[in-house]
């Protein structure tokens, strides 16, 4: 029904050319809903004022096929006979879209006028149907805008939007500025608008559970260029582009418990680069990144994306791992047949109780055990030795025990650079240089007094962040932390996780956090394991496992997790 | 080199027992160094009547064959410390690389190892010694490898179990997750931890190894020509009926007095070593000062 092909809108500004769309190709066939999701200055809104032929001073060119005519090389005046009888628009709710002297009731005729040529009666009774079709009184009629809630606007502009039976809705953000009831509310009525109408649909929103409600498919646009494409609930589950993952991750509705962390950087100013739009905010690019544009392709059925390295790595898979502990005679299984996989830029959360084979797990990735069977491939390559761990942008981990991981006869700096020197890398100083940088990446203090500290006269904290540190200026692509919380109080432990995670924000490393806190994990973690007696028991997104869990193991651990505090609270009242 | 400065913060750090102890082993050391430039008289001559209490002539006197006290005194710090510094280096370094060596490797070595230094600790230590002493005949060499054979035990064990800790420490195993070699972990991490162990027991051994020697030369088995101060007990107290007489009042105490100076002294500095050893242990010292 409508396709649009290669559209790119150039604006000027009185420096600089801003490309806000660019180079977009997409269709939407009939009765269809296509989500389009993404920050805010992305083009969202670009595309579809140009899809309305709404744009002047710009550059446009491609092609905008509406029932095959080509919308862009219609004259204006012809254009009028599609606007709002073909396609149509409900505008982002505002007071700047209704003119202020006008009435509603004025305001939703006047397109049936001179769209529709309807007579003034005949408009005014459609007028008052509208109105009532989309909840409001027609009492409203006469009310000038400024008199009504957000919520009755927005009616209002659906009921606008609606007047001359479009086949073709383009919403914009319908539900900004509403609150939750009311949003519901306007979803419905777009809904069952929709049923009735039988309109095709392009929505546009930030509000990622607005889009999974309203849309069968969805793209994520960045920078004016569309980056993933695919069925909306596979694209919310299971986001194949760092873009679209960092606009779930950051969304409350996904992730109701987790710590709220948006894309890291800002969308990038010059829009004229050649590379992929994301690249400088993403945690996998690469050296082609920055000077080809990646093509939207497909990388399994229904789902396109456009990245160099076809979406979201995986950075480390482990295939059947077992690991049995001989004791005299008595064979202790401590890690049954496990399966893991952990991607970029996303922290994993690996919970399970004491003894259900977490850290025998851990000292497997690195090395430390050696399993009895199973495999494990690090970027797609096994893991042999110590290969992955003894060099730069590998996999490190850190240890439950401050005090143990860190050696209590050397001094802060040489903690610091001991890996550096074990791989010999660059000069004493370069060294120097790195290490002072991972030492305060930790949070700790840069002094040369504190430089020269003996590691034992710090505190557990501070010396859990030394082996942080320590663990950082390799600069990894994966950080293990064992249970690095579970020694220290709650403040500290707060403040070293949001510091951990805000390292992982800023740098894109992936974290696979092990512990036994479901509280901590479901603050951190986008996707999670349940680990009982040494087997993954369940696994999937946060948003799935500390919602529904399934596992009867799952939600035991949870009930424990949390019935301890309603028992403590009936104790207090 | 250390600058004067670093010597006297070096020093600072004893505490007053060992800053004591320090100059007590600093005089001994001086004695023995300068032994014929501050004695008058001949260690091994008569240079005066027998049996003289001490006077302005000998100032501790003479023994019965009218040798100065002094004089031997003097001579005789050398060969204790000869014998109780060679002893300590001997038995200290091979029983700090038997340790290593025992817990490093493991398995069949380390058990062999275990059981040998199993039997040498059961084995009473002085009868053997008297045995052995008596078998190889005096001599100072002779003497420092018997007291040797037994010493390097207590060396090794301690050694042994602090390396089987380390190899343990999630540090050593973070050192080797970033490839550290054996050589590596050697030098940066076993030895500079087991250092501070090995030079304590040194300086415990150094006086063990007086003792004994003293002891040995006591019983008549040291080198007869040594004049240790243990043979200058020796000779004091087989002279019958020394206790009836005043003559133990100088003969005898002078020596002993010097040997219990000195070993004690070297207890006390092993003591302040002990809390280097352990950089968590100084800080007690350190808020002291602070004060």
């Amino acid at each position: 029904m409508l396709e649009i092909k290669d559209l790119t809108v150039t604006y000027h500004t009185n420096t600089s050319l801003v490309c806000a769309v660019n180079n977009v190709s997409f269709s939407v066939k009939k009765g269809e809903s296509v989500g389009i999701m993404g920050e805010s200055g992305c083009g969202k809104t670009t595309l579809a004022m140009a899809v309305m032929g709404l744009i002047q001073d710009a550059d446009i060119s491609g092609k905008i096929l509406f029932n095959n005519d080509n919308l862009l090389a219609i004259p204006e005046k012809k254009l009028n006979q599609y606007r709002w009888k073909k396609i149509a628009i409900v505008f982002q709710n505002s007071l700047e879209v209704f003119n202020p002297v006008l009435t509603i009731g004025e305001q939703i005729i006047e397109p049936m006028r001179t769209h529709a040529a309807l007579s003034l009666k005949k408009a005014d009774i459609r007028m008052r149907y509208l109105l009532e079709l989309t909840g409001l009184d027609p009492e409203w009629a006469n009310g000038y805008p400024h008199q009504m809630s957000g919520g009755m606007r927005q009616r209002a502009l659906i009921a606008m939007a609606i007047s001359c039976d479009p086949k073709f809705l383009i919403i914009d953000e319908p539900t900004t500025s509403l609150d939750p009831e009311s949003r519901d509310s306007i979803l419905r009525l777009i809904k069952e608008l929709q049923k009735r109408i039988g309109f095709s649909l392009i929505m546009i929103s930030h509000n990622l559970s607005a889009l999974r409600e309203m849309t069968s498919t969805v793209m994520t646009m960045c920078c004016g260029q569309i980056v993933e494409q695919g069925i909306t609930a596979d694209v919310m589950r299971n986001p194949m582009h760092c873009y679209t993952r960092g606009l779930i991750d950051a969304s409350p509705d996904f992730f109701k418990y987790k710590d709220l962390w948006g894309i890291r950087g800002t969308i990038p100013q010059n829009t004229q680069s050649n590379g992929c739009a994301f690249y400088s905010r993403c945690c996998q690019a690469g050296e082609n990144c920055k000077n080809q544009r990646p093509i939207l392709q497909y990388v399994s059925v229904e789902r396109k994306v456009a990245c160099h390295k076809g979406g979201i790595e995986t950075l480390l898979e482990v295939y059947g791992i077992q690991k049995t502990y001989l004791l005299k005679d008595r064979k202790i299984p401590a890690v049954k047949d496990v399966d893991l996989n952990i991607k970029s830029g996303e922290i994993v959360a690996l919970i399970g109780k004491s003894g259900s084979g977490k850290s025998s797990l851990a000292h497997i990735l690195v090395n430390l055990l050696s399993p009895d069977k199973g495999e494990i491939f690090f970027m797609g390559k096994k893991v042999k030795g110590f290969k992955v761990t003894k060099k730069i942008g590998g996999m490190q981990i850190v240890f439950q025990d401050p005090f143990s991981s860190t050696s209590h006869r050397m001094r802060v700096l040489d903690v610091v650079n001991e890996p550096l020197d074990i791989m010999k890398w660059k000069t004493a100083e370069e060294r120097n240089i790195k290490s002072m940088a991972a030492i305060s990446m930790a949070g700790l203090p840069c002094s040369d007094d504190f430089l020269q500290r003996y590691a034992h006269t710090l505190s557990g904290g501070q010396r859990q962040r030394l082996s942080m540190a320590r663990a950082l200026v390799t600069g990894p692509r994966l950080l293990i932390a064992d249970e690095v919380t579970s020694m220290l109080d709650p403040s500290s432990s707060a403040n070293l996780l949001r510091e951990l995670k805000g390292l992982q924000n800023i740098h894109g490393f992936s974290m696979l956090y092990i512990t036994h806190d479901f509280h901590l994990a479901r603050k951190v973690a986008n996707r999670a394991y349940v680990m009982s007696e040494g087997r993954i028991v369940e696994s999937g997104p946060s948003f799935e496992i500390f919602e529904r869990p399934v596992h009867p193991v799952t939600i035991s651990l949870m009930n424990s997790s949390f019935s301890k505090k309603e028992q403590k609270k009936r104790k207090k009242g | 080199m250390m600058m004067p400065g670093k010597y006297l913060t070096f020093i600072n750090r004893f505490s007053k027992t060992g800053q004591t102890g320090l100059i007590i082993v600093g005089i001994v050391f001086f004695m023995a160094i300068f032994a014929p430039l501050i004695s008058v008289h001949s260690h091994k001559l008569s240079s005066g009547p027998p049996l003289s209490s001490p006077n302005g002539e000998h100032i501790l006197g003479t023994d019965e064959l009218g040798v100065d006290l002094w004089a031997q005194i003097c001579f005789g710090s050398r060969i204790s410390l000869v014998i109780g510094m060679g002893t300590a280096l001997l038995a200290g370094s091979c029983g700090g690389l038997i340790g290593v060596l025992a817990a490093y490797s493991g398995g069949m070595t380390d058990r062999i190892l275990m059981r040998i230094i199993d039997i040498i600790t059961v084995l009473p230590d002085l009868p053997v010694m008297i045995v052995l002493a008596a078998f190889f005949g005096p001599g100072l060499i002779n003497i420092i490898i018997v007291l040797s054979l037994f010493s390097w035990v207590a060396t090794a064990r301690i050694v042994r179990s602090q390396v089987l800790q380390l190899k343990e420490q999630l540090y050593i195993k973070s050192a080797e997750t970033y490839g550290a070699g054996t050589w590596y972990l050697m030098k940066r991490h076993f030895l500079p931890e087991i250092f501070p162990l090995v030079a304590v027991s040194m300086i415990r051994l150094t006086g063990k190894a007086i003792v004994a020697e003293a002891g040995l030369s006591f019983l008549g088995l040291g080198d007869p020509a040594s004049g240790s101060w243990g043979l200058i007990i020796h000779h004091a107290t087989s002279f019958t009926g020394i206790y009836y007489t005043n003559f133990w009042k100088w003969w005898l105490i002078a020596p002993w007095i010097a040997l219990t100076l000195m070993v004690s002294s070297l207890a006390f500095i092993s003591r302040d070593f002990e809390r280097f050893a352990d950089p968590r242990m100084d800080r007690r010292k350190n808020r002291y000062q602070k004060q």
